[in-house]
C-alpha cells in the first residue's frame, strides 16, 4: 500500500435524458447510495460538462470515468480503456462535444504538466438517439451491477477502500 | 465602413473559389452543425445553416410536475446547464404568480449565480473556441519570448506584468507538443501550415497562447463561484419558484470564498482578456466589415424584481435596420417560429405558447432546392417577422442605444481604440468585442451586488424562497438573457401538471433555418460576402460562426475510441 493515499475521481458522465447515454451518471448514483468509501474518494456526476470538469480532474491522481462507449461491438459489451487508448481518442475527431472529457485531460497535462492517469469503464449503448427518455434500456439496465464491480475494482486497485452501507 | 484607418488595415486574402464549401461538422462548439456555402470568386454568395439534431425536450415534460422542468432542462445541454435552469424556473414563477413575492436577498443570489455563469462563459468562449480562429499557435514558436514580454508590459494595453521565463516556459511546453505529435486539441487545426488569414505576428501569438493556457485554469474559478450558490456545478440544483434555496451560500466563510474568487477572475478580465482583444483586434479590424446582420434583440438581465423586465440592470429592448437611435422596446406577443424550411409538419408560423413539436424529416437534399426545402432540425424564430439576432452583441447594442451608464463608456472606449465608429459593431469584430465588453460590465456591477448581499445577510434579511401555491391552470414565460442570447421558456400548465412547454434558445434565434417568406437567419445573413481563401481550410467562415457561440445542445456525450476520426469534410 502507498504511504500517501492517492486521490482518486469516479466520474460519471453522460446525459440522462438520452437513454442510454446517462449509464455512467446512473452507476455513480448506484455507488453513491449502496457504498460507503474511504476519505481519497471522491464520487462525482459529471453530467454533460466537459471544461468544468477540469477543476475535479486537476485535483485528482487518478480518475475513473463511466461512461457509454461506441465502438460497434454488440450493446452491452463492456470496455476497459486506459493509457494509449484515451490518447488515440483526442483530437477532432466526428464528435458533437468539443471540449469534452478527453480533451479535458489533455488540456490538464497542458497547464499543469501532470495528467491524472484515468481509465474508462465503458460500456456499449443500445440506444441513445430515439426519442428522450429517462430509463436505460433493459439490456443496460441489467449490465449496471457488473459495471458497478469493474469501478470497485479499479477504486480498489489504486489505493481506495469501499464498504456497503450498512442502511442500504 | 465609418471611420476606419485604410492606410495600414490588414486584409483578409480573398481567393478565386467558386464552388460549395460544406463544414459539418463544425468543430469547437456544443452540438452537431452543419453549414453550407455557395462560394462565388472567392467570396460566399449563399448560406445554409443546418442543425442536424432532433431536440425533443418537449416531449419528455409532458404530463409531469412543473418544477421539475428546470431539472430536466438543464441536463440537455453541456454548456448552458444553468440558464435553463433559470428560464425553466422563471416561467413557472410567472405561472404560479410569485414573481413579486421573490425576497431581495433571493434576487441578489440569482443574479450572482448568472453572473458568475457569464464570467465563465465568456472568458471560455473567447479563448477556447473562438481564438484559434485568429491566433495561429504553431507561429508562436518562433516568437521571441523577451520581445513578447515587452509587448504585454509596456504597450499600455493594460496588460499584468509578464516575465520573459513565463512566455519561453510557454513556448517550450507547447514546442514539445507538437514535436512529439501529441497535437491533441490542436490536432486538425488550420493553422498546421502556414494561412493567409492568419494575421498576427508570432510575439501575439505567443501571447495569445500563453493566456489560452492561463484561462483554462481560471475558469475553474467561476464555476466554483457558481457550486457556491448553485449548490454543485455541472447543473446547479438550488433554484426553486419563489426565490432559491442556497442557505450556506449566506455564511460569511462561502461568501468570503465567493468574492475571492471572484476577485481573482476579475483580474484576469481586466488584465488579461480585456487588453488580448485591444491587442489582437487591430490586426483584424477589416472584420468590422465582415459578418454584418440587421436587427437585434434582447430580453435584459439581472433583474430586481422578477416581474418587471425594466427593472434589470442590461436593458431589455429590440433594434431595427442596424438603427441605434431608436430602440424598440421588447414585445413577447411578436416572437414566431416558423418551420417551413425546418423538419417539422407544416403548418403556419405559431407563438411558442401554441407550439408544436411535431418532428417531419425529410432529407438534406432539400437544401440545394432554392428556397423551397426543409434542411434543419431547428425552427425559425422570427420577431415581428425579422430574423432577429440576440447575443452579446444584441444585448451591447441595446444597451449603448439606450445610453447605459456603464456600457456606453466601454465601447466608445473600444471604438476609440480601434479608430473606428459605432457602424463597425454590426459585424463579426463588433461581436466578438461585445462578448468582452458584456463580460467588463457585468462583472463591475457584481461588485454592488455582492455588497447588497453581505448588508442584507448583516441586517438579518436572510429569506430567500416564497412560498406559492401551483395552480390548476396557467400560462407562463421566463426570459433569460443568456450569455448566448435570448432563451425562452414557455408552459402551459393543466391539471397542475406540463400539458406543453416550449424552448425558444438563442442558438435557434441566430442559427436557425430561413423563415417562411425565405429570410436568411442572421448567421446566414452574416455570411454573405465572407472571403475564403483557401476552400479546404475555411476558418474565414469559422470565424463568424464561432462569433455566435452557437450552442446546438445536444447532449451527446459518447466516447468513441476509433482512432483517426475526422471531420466529413468536403469540397463539392
Amino acid at each position: 500500500m502507498a504511504d500517501e493515499k492517492k486521490s482518486i475521481l469516479v466520474l460519471g458522465v453522460g446525459n440522462i435524458l438520452l437513454r442510454d447515454e446517462g449509464v455512467g451518471v446512473r452507476v455513480v448514483e448506484r455507488l453513491g447510495r449502496e457504498f460507503a468509501f474511504s476519505d481519497n474518494v471522491r464520487l462525482m456526476d459529471g453530467g454533460v460538462r466537459g471544461m468544468i470538469l477540469m477543476d475535479p480532474i486537476i485535483e485528482s491522481d487518478h480518475v475513473v470515468i463511466i461512461d457509454a462507449v461506441v465502438n460497434d461491438h454488440p450493446p452491452g459489451t463492456i470496455y476497459r480503456l486506459d493509457g494509449d487508448d484515451l490518447r488515440l481518442s483526442v483530437a477532432f475527431k466526428n464528435s458533437v462535444h468539443d471540449m469534452d472529457l478527453l480533451e479535458t485531460m489533455c488540456c490538464c497535462e497542458l497547464i499543469s504538466g501532470k495528467r491524472p492517469s484515468a481509465v474508462i469503464v465503458g460500456i456499449e449503448p443500445k440506444d441513445y438517439q430515439s426519442d428522450p427518455l429517462v430509463e436505460l434500456s433493459p439490456e443496460i439496465e441489467a449490465k449496471i451491477p457488473r459495471l458497478m464491480e469493474l469501478a470497485l475494482e479499479e477504486i480498489r486497485a489504486v489505493g481506495g477502500d469501499f464498504a456497503p452501507r450498512s442502511d442500504n | 465602413m465609418a471611420g476606419c484607418k485604410t492606410s495600414k488595415m490588414p486584409v483578409t486574402p480573398v481567393g478565386n473559389y467558386n464552388g460549395k464549401v460544406v463544414i459539418d461538422p463544425v468543430n469547437r462548439l456544443e452540438g452537431h452543425l452543419r453549414i453550407e456555402v455557395e462560394v462565388e470568386n472567392g467570396r460566399v454568395k449563399n448560406a445554409w445553416s443546418s442543425s442536424q439534431l432532433f431536440r425533443g425536450l418537449e416531449i419528455i415534460l409532458q404530463g409531469r410536475d412543473p418544477r421539475d422542468a428546470k431539472h430536466f432542462t438543464q441536463r440537455a445541454c453541456g454548456v448552458c446547464t444553468h440558464t435553463h435552469a433559470l428560464a425553466s424556473t422563471r416561467c413557472v414563477d410567472n405561472a404560479v404568480g410569485v414573481q413579486k413575492s421573490i425576497p431581495e436577498t433571493g434576487l441578489v443570489l440569482r443574479n450572482l449565480l448568472l453572473g458568475a455563469q457569464f464570467l465563465h462563459d465568456h472568458v471560455v468562449h473567447f479563448y477556447h473556441l473562438h481564438a484559434l480562429d485568429w491566433v495561429d499557435v504553431v507561429s508562436a514558436l518562433s516568437a521571441s519570448p523577451k520581445k513578447a514580454a515587452e509587448i504585454t508590459n509596456t504597450a499600455g494595453l493594460g496588460h499584468r506584468q509578464h516575465t520573459v521565463e513565463e512566455l519561453q516556459a510557454t513556448q517550450d511546453r507547447i514546442k514539445k507538443f507538437v514535436e512529439q505529435g501529441q497535437l491533441g486539441i490542436f490536432a486538425n487545426a488550420y493553422f498546421l501550415e502556414p494561412h493567409a488569414s492568419y494575421k498576427l505576428p508570432a510575439e501575439l501569438n505567443l501571447i495569445a497562447t500563453h493566456h489560452y493556457l492561463e484561462a483554462l485554469k481560471i475558469q475553474i474559478l467561476p464555476a466554483r463561484m457558481m457550486a457556491i450558490i448553485g449548490g454543485k456545478n455541472p447543473h446547479t440544483q438550488s433554484l426553486y419558484e419563489g426565490g432559491i434555496t442556497c442557505y450556506d451560500a449566506l455564511k460569511p466563510e462561502n461568501i468570503a470564498q465567493f468574492k475571492a474568487l471572484f476577485k481573482q477572475t476579475m483580474e484576469f478580465v481586466n488584465n488579461t482578456y480585456i487588453p488580448d482583444v485591444l491587442a489582437v483586434a487591430p490586426y483584424y479590424l477589416d472584420w468590422g466589415g465582415i459578418g454584418h446582420t440587421t436587427h437585434f434583440a434582447a430580453c435584459g438581465e439581472f433583474p430586481m424584481d422578477e416581474s418587471d423586465l425594466a427593472s434589470r440592470y442590461l436593458p431589455a429592448g429590440v433594434i431595427f435596420n442596424n438603427d441605434l437611435s431608436v430602440v424598440h422596446d421588447f414585445d413577447p406577443d411578436k416572437v414566431m417560429e416558423h418551420v417551413a424550411h425546418s423538419w417539422y409538419k407544416d403548418g403556419a408560423p405559431k407563438h411558442p405558447w401554441q407550439g408544436v413539436t411535431d418532428p417531419m424529416y425529410t432529407s438534406l437534399d432539400e437544401m440545394e432546392t432554392g428556397n423551397t426545402g426543409k434542411y434543419s432540425w431547428m425552427k425559425a424564430p422570427r420577431y415581428d417577422g425579422k430574423a432577429t439576432e440576440v447575443g452579446p452583441l444584441a444585448q451591447v447594442l441595446i444597451a449603448y442605444g439606450k445610453g447605459h451608464p456603464r456600457v456606453k463608456p466601454v465601447v466608445d472606449l473600444v471604438l476609440k481604440h480601434l479608430g473606428v465608429g459605432p457602424a463597425a459593431l454590426f459585424s463579426t469584430l463588433g461581436r466578438t468585442a461585445a462578448r468582452c465588453i458584456e463580460t467588463k460590465v457585468i462583472g463591475d456591477e457584481m461588485v454592488a451586488w455582492i455588497e447588497k448581499l453581505e448588508a442584507n445577510v448583516a441586517a438579518g434579511k436572510t429569506d430567500i424562497v416564497a412560498p406559492f401555491k401551483m395552480p390548476d391552470s396557467a400560462f407562463g414565460v421566463g426570459f433569460v438573457n443568456a450569455p448566448r442570447g435570448f432563451l425562452s421558456h414557455w408552459i402551459e400548465i393543466e391539471g397542475g401538471k406540463i400539458k406543453n412547454f416550449q424552448l425558444v434558445v438563442p442558438t435557434t434565434w441566430n442559427l436557425g433555418p430561413r423563415s417562411d417568406d425565405g429570410t436568411l437567419s442572421p448567421v446566414e445573413e452574416a455570411l454573405i460576402g465572407t472571403p475564403v481563401f483557401d476552400p479546404k481550410r475555411p476558418v474565414e467562415v469559422l470565424r463568424t460562426i464561432h462569433s455566435y457561440d452557437p450552442c446546438i445542445a445536444c447532449g451527446v456525450h459518447i466516447i468513441d475510441p476509433k482512432t483517426n476520426e475526422t471531420y466529413k469534410f468536403k469540397v463539392c
